[in-house]
């Protein structure tokens, strides 16, 4: 099918010319030149399954999750079992936090295409999510005094919580700090299984930044300790301040023998003593 | 990173972002201790990848995308920024993950890197990401 007429011989002629071309501009990062090539391709052709297909990428790598949907949407009612479209509802599903539903497009995509590694590697990542007990309230008696767990002069909040999400305390007092223990389990547990992916082994530690603090994360598969920083806090002393919380909190929570730190400048025995920020 | 040089958005031709997104993977992946480095869109298709050919390289890019959005969404429901960097420190080594306009970048590392010298490296490569696609209108 004849498109649009040449103009100095660079733009597409055909259909499949379009769509080979927009898919040359995603990998180069081009997205906007290519969802014009894909809007293009659907006035003249609207019936284009790759086409809506590359919409529905196109929609996700902008964030536009409603609109995502309903492109993965149309080309499942044109093929039930289009894996790739299967896998897409399933990306949107698991941000939206329904593991379940996340699970069921997955087994589905599976099920007609087993060889499907992205499929297969996302089912992993969902199955550990889903093995984890669901997060429970914290328990008044097994809550640790965070009041004698001392933040560092800059810090601006600490989180105890456990691997499913459920929360131990944190200080300050915070109204969303069971949310931010949930996300920061699930975060840690798509972490986990990339790090396995990478053949890297199991997750200890973390730090995430963003343009206010640096939130440093220690993780041992049962109990997170996850301290915010301000975001210009250097790696080595913050990875310090997180080390003597997480032996201080094992202590409160009956989890290690010997005294609670003291002071902010304590050292725990496991304290990296190298200078050259080195973290694992 | 000594590599790419920074060019203004305008020098850019059709062909050779192609070409400088590559560049910038090769010049993550050339770092001291570094095993592998790969760009991928949120929607998990990856853009340009090195990574050892131990790692299958699109479900490694499913899941790093997957993980990227979670932290995204993550800080949007809580009101808060989002990420520009994180790091993920295991056994037998550390990824490294950064947020660009064009995708998320990965850098997979021996435990010895040099944590500071990976994070100038990605704030570089993301800071040319930015300056060659400053042009490029949202989808």
């Amino acid at each position: 099918m004849r498109l649009w007429a040449s103009r100095g011989g660079r733009e597409p002629q055909t259909v499949p010319e379009a769509l080979r071309r927009a898919e040359q501009r995603r990998r180069e990062g081009r997205d906007a030149e290519a969802a014009a090539l894909v809007a293009r391709v659907l006035e003249l052709d609207p019936d284009n399954l790759h086409a809506h297909l590359l919409a529905a990428y196109l929609h996700v790598a902008r964030r536009a999750t409603a609109p995502a949907r309903q492109e993965f949407r149309w080309v499942l009612g044109h093929d039930a079992n289009h894996a790739r479209a299967l896998l897409g509802l399933a990306g949107i599903a698991l941000e939206e936090g329904d593991a379940h539903e996340c699970r069921d497009l997955l087994r589905r995509a599976l099920r007609f295409y087993p060889e499907f590694p992205e499929a297969t590697a996302l089912l992993e990542a969902v199955r550990t999510r889903e093995a984890a007990p669901p997060p429970a309230a914290a328990n008044a008696t097994a809550a640790p005094r965070v009041d004698r767990l001392r933040l560092p002069g800059t810090g601006r909040a600490l989180i105890i919580g456990r691997a499913d999400g459920g929360l131990i305390a944190s200080q300050p007092v915070a109204d969303d700090a069971k949310d931010v223990s949930e996300a920061l389990a699930r975060t840690l547990q798509l972490a986990a299984a990339t790090l396995g992916r990478a053949g890297l082994g199991p997750l200890h530690r973390a730090i995430v930044e963003d343009d206010h603090d640096a939130v440093f994360t220690r993780t041992d598969g049962d109990l997170v300790v996850s301290l915010a920083l301000p975001r210009a806090t250097d790696p080595t002393q913050g990875l310090l301040d997180l080390n003597r919380l997480w032996s201080a909190t094992l202590h409160e929570l009956g989890l290690a023998a010997g005294p609670p730190a003291a002071a902010p400048s304590s050292t725990p025995a496991d304290t990296p003593v190298d200078r050259t920020r080195r973290v694992s | 990173m000594s590599g790419p040089r920074l060019k203004l958005a305008l020098e850019y031709d059709s062909t050779s972002r192609g070409r400088h997104v590559r560049d910038i993977v090769s010049e993550l992946k050339r770092q001291h201790w570094v095993r592998g480095a790969l760009i991928v869109a949120a929607d998990g298709f990856v853009i340009a990848a090195e990574l050892p050919g131990t790692i299958e390289v699109d479900s490694m890019a499913a899941l790093a995308a997957t993980l990227g959005r979670e932290l995204e969404t993550s800080a949007q429901r809580l009101g808060r920024p989002s990420f520009c960097t994180a790091l993920f420190s295991a056994d037998d080594g550390t990824m490294f993950l950064a947020a660009s306009r064009i995708g998320y970048l990965v850098v997979l590392a021996e435990q010895q890197v040099n944590v500071q010298a990976i994070r100038g490296a990605l704030a570089e490569a993301v800071g040319l990401i930015d300056a060659a696609w400053a042009g490029e209108a949202a989808g």
